[in-house]
């Protein structure tokens, strides 16, 4: 029997006819402000390591519009990413006691809790840092 | 009198035929539907009627045997679980070979490989020590079932691996339903092969291939959830890398 079976090759833009996959590369994308984010707070740090007029620089810049915008874009990534996340942890998460399984909305409220509670101390702390 | 209007729609269909074609081409058909018709019975339509040389696979018509995956308009569907009047609205149906798989011919995917991942994970139970016959079955409760019954709900129809970008990239990934049948076994209760399946889901084409897109679960027509079954794989992986580490687990084949 001669087979000659036709072998498809994925495509560059395979996510892009699909909402599906279109929101999955987002939520991939979203890795890279947060990456440039952690970049910006290491130069902020090196800045600090620099002395006092290096890093006065650095608050400046930080506090430009552009550098406005650019917060803004990080913490909309963030946010996108901590929903994606929360939404798919009760499937990893199985939590059995005995023939009682946790609801997965129930894993998820968990979370979302506890992203409340931790971004509320941040918070806090800042406030009253910038108040002392 | 009542006079019933006929509705037709515009089948676009993608075809292979490996004796004359290079690559594949797309042949539109103008189908009659009624409210009940499936893609299946207008493919049955086509062969009958109008192109008798298109080839699909087919059996139950029931989404139960898991022959008639194809895709649908761009989505991995089974042609007897889906309806035409679904695809008015879009005004043209179009039905081509799974994705990622290679195509043997018009609609029929070579599923080969697949099965051939299927049989590596070893998909059934492993004793260390088989109890003699008259001591008669291993038993189970139902809630050592509950634990692993969805996962063992697959149908084997591939659209979970048609879904799946991971795979499409790699044809070496173990792909969906390979890992959440490795996963359902090493679940079950009765078994105690778990050691034997974990080199499966540690490796590279294991369960660390997956990025968790999650379409697999979202196009797999019996709520299998592959992505669930692998994502906690992942986890299972991690726990087996740490007990190997202190040397608690079978070890690394």
């Amino acid at each position: 029997m001669n087979r000659k079976p036709y072998i498809q090759k994925q495509s560059a833009t395979w996510w892009v006819k699909n909402p599906f996959y279109r929101f999955y590369m987002l939520r991939e994308a979203t890795s890279v402000p947060v990456l440039l984010y952690g970049l910006f707070l290491l130069w902020g740090l090196y800045c600090l390591s620099q002395g006092e007029a290096a890093f006065t620089l650095w608050l400046e810049k930080a506090g430009s519009p552009v550098s406005s915008f650019f917060h803004v874009i990080v913490l909309a990534s963030a946010l996108l990413h901590a929903y994606t996340w929360f939404q798919l942890t009760p499937k990893i998460m199985v939590l059995r006691f005995g023939k009682f399984r946790i609801p997965d909305l129930w894993v998820m409220i968990a979370h979302y809790l506890a992203f409340v509670l931790v971004s509320a101390i941040i918070i806090g702390l800042t406030l009253s840092q910038l108040a002392g | 009198m009542t006079t019933i209007i006929e509705q037709t729609i515009k089948v676009r269909v993608t075809r292979y035929r490996p004796e004359q074609d290079d690559k594949p081409w797309d042949q539109e058909f103008e189908v009659p539907f009624n409210q009940d018709s499936s893609v299946l019975e207008v493919l049955g339509y086509i062969k009958d009627n109008l192109e008798p040389s298109l080839s699909y696979r087919w059996s139950c018509r029931m989404a139960i045997c898991g022959s008639c995956g194809f895709m649908v308009n761009g989505e991995p569907k089974l042609g007897c679980k889906t309806f035409i009047r679904d695809y008015v609205k879009a005004g043209e149906v179009h039905i081509a070979s799974l994705n990622n798989f290679p195509i043997e011919r018009d609609l029929v995917a070579d599923i080969s490989g697949f099965v051939e991942k299927l049989e590596t994970i070893k998909p059934y139970i492993i004793r260390e020590e088989e109890k003699p016959l008259e001591d008669g079955e291993y038993l189970q409760t139902p809630e050592q079932l509950e634990k692993f019954k969805q996962f063992s709900q697959c149908i084997n129809c591939g659209l979970c691996y048609a879904a799946c970008p991971q795979f499409g990239r790699n044809p070496e990934f173990l792909g969906p339903a390979a890992l959440a049948l490795a996963f359902r076994y090493n679940q079950d209760g009765r078994d105690e092969g778990n050691h034997e399946r974990m080199p499966f889901l540690n490796s590279e084409e294991g369960v660390w291939s997956c990025t968790f897109v999650g379409y697999c679960s979202e196009v797999c027509p019996k709520n299998v959830d592959p992505a669930a079954a692998i994502n906690q794989g992942k986890l299972a992986s991690n726990i087996d890398y740490g007990l190997n580490l202190v040397g608690l687990a079978g070890g690394k084949k």
